[in-house]
């Protein structure tokens, strides 16, 4: 690592290659094979990588080896990057118009979770919460992530960092649980009774 | 997703209700998982018991599939290179 950082620059260019090719040959063993990504791609996320790696090297704080914590800022930069590309063509506003419909029996139907009493009454608290707690952002970010969307796209959309999203689904969890509970429905309850 | 008319299957509407059964009213965020992720992997593939900070990125790993799939990927290599 200090390599990376010497005035000299020949053993600052050793250093850089020697790291190089161990995070294409990480990248090979995490996405190798997947139809979305050549061994082309593979260069450039290993290129984007190393100058993350360069660029972050302070906050490097050994809590693990350096090369495992170059590959997860790698792998990080290569998954924003694939995210991206897959769900480049959807738009803010279709994400916002169609969190609109999430408290709605069409989009959350009575018999979601199977027939009976006591999923039709947490399916209904379910609806009224989203309905009464939530803003547009967050109903929206809710219903593209169940539908597959990746957070990072969600984010970009949304126009925020991951960390805010994160919060702001955070903020929507903990707002929904709070209703639920008042509701007399508790997590304990929920994760036996409807969740595998 | 469907862009015309969403609606959720019983696995998506359970998926739901499990990640707000499990949340808590402090969570870290995927910036901080990204920053422990590295010992975080070397230690569940040592089976070395996880602190408090890292038993809090098992957490937010329960709840976010991008920083999960990060994670399983770094795993990965990790397995490999051993």
């Amino acid at each position: 690592m200090e390599s990376l950082r010497s005035p000299n620059r020949v053993e600052q260019a050793d250093a850089m290659k020697s790291l190089g090719e161990i995070l294409i040959k990480g990248l090979r063993v995490a996405l190798g094979g997947r139809p979305d990504v050549s061994e082309s791609h593979l260069e450039d996320f290993a290129q984007d990588g190393l100058l993350r790696v360069l660029d972050k090297l302070d906050q490097f704080q050994g809590r693990s080896l350096f090369t495992t914590w170059a590959q997860s800022v790698t792998l990080n930069t290569a998954f924003a990057e694939l995210r991206r590309k897959r769900w480049r063509d959807v738009s803010l506003d279709a994400l916002i118009e169609q969190g609109e419909h999430l408290a709605e029996p069409s989009t959350l139907p009575d018999d979601a979770l199977g027939a009976g009493e006591d999923q039709s009454r947490v399916v209904g608290a379910l609806r009224k919460a989203i309905a009464e707690e939530l803003t547009p952002k967050q109903r929206a970010a809710i219903l593209a992530e169940l539908g597959g969307m990746p957070f990072d796209q969600v984010c970009s959309l949304l126009d925020t960092s991951r960390n805010a999203g994160y919060k702001l689904l955070h903020d929507a969890r903990r707002a929904l649980k709070r209703h639920l509970e008042e509701a007399g429905i508790k997590g304990s309850d929920i994760q036996t009774a409807f969740t595998s | 997703m469907n862009p015309e008319r969403p609606k959720l299957s019983p696995a998506q509407v359970s998926e739901f209700l499990r990640q707000i059964a499990h949340t808590r009213d402090h969570e870290v965020d995927c910036g901080t998982c990204i920053e422990f992720i590295g010992e975080f992997a070397e230690k569940k593939l040592t089976g070395c018991e996880l602190d408090t900070a890292l038993a809090s990125i098992e957490h937010h790993l329960s709840l976010c599939p991008e920083c999960t799939e990060e994670y399983l990927a770094l795993k990965k290599i990790l397995e490999a290179a051993r």
